[in-house]
Order: C-alpha cells, then structure tokens, then sequence
C-alpha cells in the first residue's frame, strides 16, 4: 500500500508533464486542424535554454523567465515559418512542415550542444520531504503545483475572458470568426505562442527528473500524443486527465510488471484505446464541439 | 450616393463564373431583397460583398469608397456585417457569448458588450431563455435569431441576411421576417431569398438574379405584377418554400 502510494505520486508527477505537453497538442489542433508534430522539440528546447541560462550564470528564476520568453519566441517564429505560409493549404503539407521543423530543431540543438545528455539541477535544494510513508520528491511536487496553477489559468483563460472566447470561436469556425472581425491570424499566433509555452514548461519540469537530451523531446511528445488519444481527441479536460492517467499507468506497470518496458506501457493502452475506444474517454463531447 | 454600389462584378471559381458582371446599389434606409433559384449567385454577391470571396473583376463602393479585395476582417469594420448561410452560430459557445462576439468588430469593454448582448434580447425574446445554452443546442429558428443578433453587434450600417427563412417552420420565418422589418428603422439590409414572396414583403426594391446576372430590378408590387417574371422566378418559388 505504501508503495502504491508513493508509485501514484511518481505517476501523477510525470503523468502532469505528459499533460502539459498534450494541452499543447489539443490547442493547436483545435485552432489549425493540424497535429503539431515539433511539440515535444518544444519541450526539448526549453530545456536547453534552460541549461545555456545556467550556464550562462543566471539564477534559476532568471534563466527560468529568460527560457520561456524564448520559447514564446520560438512558437511566434514557428508559425510565421510553418504554420503560416501553408495555411490554406490542406492538413497534409502542414503535418509535413512541422515534421520537418521537428527534425530541424532537434539537429540544431544537436550541433551546437552535441550527443552528450546535460544535467539540469532541480529549482529546490531539498531533494523532497516524507509525508508519512510516502516520500514527495520537491521537483515533482513542483510539477505537480505548476500544473495546477496552468489548468486552472487555462480554464479561466478560455471559460472566462473574452479573448478565450475568440480563440474558441476561431478553432470552431474560421471563416465565420473573420465575419465578425476576430483576426484569425492573431488568434492562431496567440495560440502557437501559448501551446510552445506549456511545452517549453514541461520540458523544464521534467528536465531535472530526466537527463536533458536530444530525444526527450521525442520521448515526451509521443507519450503526451497517447494522452491524447486516451482522453478523446480534441478535448482540454481529456488531455489532462489522459495525461496524469498515462503516467500512473506506466509508473506503476514498471514497478508491478517489468521495469524495462516502462514505455511499452503508454503504448499498449494507446493501442488498447484505438481498438476498443478510439473516440476516447470524453469522446462524445468532441463531436459536439466539431 | 447610395449606401453600396456593386458596378460590374465579376467572380470566379476557378473554372466556374459565379457572377458575370453584377450591377445593382442599395440605398441608405432600405431593405433590397436579392431573388433567384440555386446556383444563381446570390450568396455569392453577399460573400463578395464581405470580402469572403474575392472579385475577379468589377467593384464594390460602401459609402463611396472601394472595398473590393479588403478581408472580411477589414470589411466588418467598416460597418458592413454579414449574417451566412447556414447561420454559423459558434456551436461549443453559449448563445450569450455567441452574440457577444459580434461586437469583435469595435472597441468596447467586456462589460459594455455583455450589457449590450443582455439588450439585444428584448429584440429577441424567443432566445432569452436559452442565454447560456450552448450553440449546438439550439433548433434552426433559435440559431436564425443568434445569428441575426450576432450580426446586430457589430452596429453595421449595412447588414447583409443570407436565405434567413431556409428551413424553417412557417411560423418561425413570419417571427424573422418580423424582425427584419424592426431592424430596417436602424440598419440598411441588403436580403437574399429563395423564398421571394418574404423578401418582397419586407423590401423597398428587389433585383433578380439569374445565372450571375440581375435580369430585372424593380420595386415589390412591380416584380409582381410581371406575370413572366412570376412564373419564372417568385411565384413557383413562393409556393415550393413557403
């Protein structure tokens, strides 16, 4: 019981960073009907940047503030380079650039940084607290918290303002959103910024917890896109809770069944979900929202 | 100088000539009813107008100066607000927030807007009940209303109404007509309609349209009284939709 315990405080850990990164997915598909297949470069390379700030000699609050201002840089120029100039063209050319832009970001970083992993220190010098029988890890704690704060953020963000709303309206109907003068353009620009933003966050989360590394990015997108799956394609509650979901299960696969095939787990729900359940957990509601 | 001045417009798709030198203006304060069959060019005309598609050739004047090519962003926010076919009420938004959002046209605070979307439903009442329904909820007569009231909004001095009355009940189509007549004391109102007897109710001047050409223009009472025209365009139409 107690290792269940601590093995569902791992998982929601890093199940909150599977969802971070699957809240980025959902976004941009929503607005641009493309799945964005660079998202977890996004990770990676805020990770990165986070690494050059420290080395740099920032303080890690600094070097924290610095990486994700980059990283709303990184999403602007992204969707000028890729996004934009492609968007009237079908979903197919778009998947293509950003593909591209993932394998070029990736061998970017790998050039100037080479194979070598880095290491990334976590924020807190205490290494976590016991609570009873379960040890809280201070950086997962701190994943655990971020999230929170960005789910609540997000749901005021789209629920509450009215600026969600255009961003809503322009994922529900383009062309009827440019009738009404929502700029479109800025509305898909608001939201590549933001979903590299929740990317780039989680990269810097998990990065401590990881090495940081050319493939985490990888690693991190196609469990993030399982999540996706497994909440209902689409959906901003059904990415969270996918995302947590995945993490659980595969922390405690590896604990119960077999260490090695940690990451085999995320994929045989993923495969289970696409065979018996492919509209996901909150399938229905997507539908509504097409 | 009347309020809009089509002159000559021409649009194609691809290979397909959608309207092949349209000409017709409306004047400030009245409500012009565009008729014809399917495939004739109407929403065309309307989708021209607001900048969805563009001109192949020709030009669009609003208020004297040409509008012809500028984006429908552009365009709306120059008080030209265009209600499509289709309604396209925003179906994961409530009605509340659907009808906010027509006001993305113009500077106003979020409480200004909110106040002015509780406003509008004095105008329609038949929705008022439905304030935090979400879009997709609704029947096709309440989305009319939401689309409408969308489009009120924006505070267009021009309000273009695309096949308003396609689909619903009788009844439903006298209460949208009702109301366009309630909008005309504010807005000018450039109509198209399959079903020609509730355009020439409302209108002060129709055109008709055959095959991306106005073929005849003439005051209601005129169209008519031209037992050709009648037969061909209004009367066989009125009695197949009405």
């Amino acid at each position: 019981m107690d290792l269940a315990l601590q093995l569902l405080f791992t998982g929601i850990g890093i199940g909150a960073v599977y969802a971070l990164v699957a809240l980025g997915f959902v976004l941009i598909f929503r607005a641009t009907n493309v799945v964005n297949f660079a998202q977890g470069e996004f990770s990676m390379v805020a990770a990165y940047l986070m690494v050059v700030g420290i080395e740099a000699g920032l303080p890690y609050w600094a070097a924290f503030i610095a990486a994700l201002l980059g990283m709303a840089l990184l999403g602007a120029i992204f969707n000028l380079g890729v996004y934009y100039p492609l968007r009237h063209r079908t979903y197919l050319p778009v998947i293509i650039a950003t593909i591209g832009a993932s394998i070029l970001l990736a061998n970017s970083v790998l050039a100037i940084y080479g194979p070598q992993p880095q290491v990334l220190e976590g924020w807190f010098e205490t290494p976590g607290i016991q609570v009873g029988p379960v040890y809280l890890d201070s950086q997962y704690l701190l994943i655990i918290g971020v999230t929170i704060c960005l789910v609540i953020f997000n749901f005021w963000f789209f629920e509450k303002t009215l600026l969600g709303k255009k961003l809503q309206a322009t994922s529900q109907d383009k062309e009827m959103a440019s009738l009404l003068g929502i700029s479109v353009s800025t509305m898909i620009m608001i939201t590549f910024i933001y979903s590299a933003v929740l990317g780039g966050l989680a990269g810097i989360l998990v990065a401590p917890v990881l090495f940081v590394s050319i493939q985490m990015g990888s690693t991190i997108a196609l469990k993030a896109f399982a999540a996706t799956i497994i909440g209902g394609f689409g959906d901003v509650a059904g990415a969270i809770i996918g995302g947590l979901a995945l993490g659980v299960i595969e922390t405690f696969g590896a604990a119960y069944i077999s260490v090695p095939y940690k990451d085999g787990f995320a994929f045989l729900v993923l495969v289970a979900f696409l065979i018996f359940r492919p509209q996901g957990i909150f399938g229905e509601r997507v539908a509504e929202k097409a | 100088m009347p309020l809009l001045e089509i002159r000559n417009l021409v649009v194609r798709y691809g290979e397909i000539e959608a309207l092949r030198g349209v000409t017709f203006s409306v004047e400030e304060g009245q409500v012009v009813t565009l008729l014809g069959a399917n495939g004739a060019g109407k929403s065309t005309t309307l989708r021209a107008i607001s900048g969805l598609a563009k001109p192949t050739s020709g030009d669009i004047l609003f208020d004297g100066k040409s509008i012809a090519g500028l984006g429908p962003e552009a365009i709306v926010r120059m008080g030209i607000s265009h209600v499509p076919e289709g309604r396209r009420v925003f179906p994961g938004l409530t009605v509340k927030e659907n009808i906010m959002l027509g006001a993305s046209n113009r500077r106003a605070s979020t409480s200004e807007i909110s106040r002015e979307a509780d406003a509008m439903f004095d105008l329609f009442p038949d929705i008022r009940k439905f304030t935090n329904a979400l879009g997709w909820t609704l029947s096709g007569g309440q989305l009319q209303m939401v689309a409408v009231a969308r489009g009120l909004m924006a505070k267009p001095r021009l309000l273009l109404l695309d096949e308003p009355s396609l689909g619903l009940a009788p009844v439903i189509v006298q209460a949208v007509f009702k109301i366009i007549s309630e909008i005309r004391r504010n807005t000018t109102v450039l109509l198209v309609e399959q079903n020609a007897r509730m355009g020439l109710s409302v209108a002060d001047y129709g055109y008709v349209l055959e095959t991306g050409r106005i073929v005849l223009g003439g005051k209601p009472d005129e169209l008519w009284g031209n037992e050709a025209i009648r037969a061909a365009y209004l009367g066989g139409h009125a009695k197949a939709s009405a």
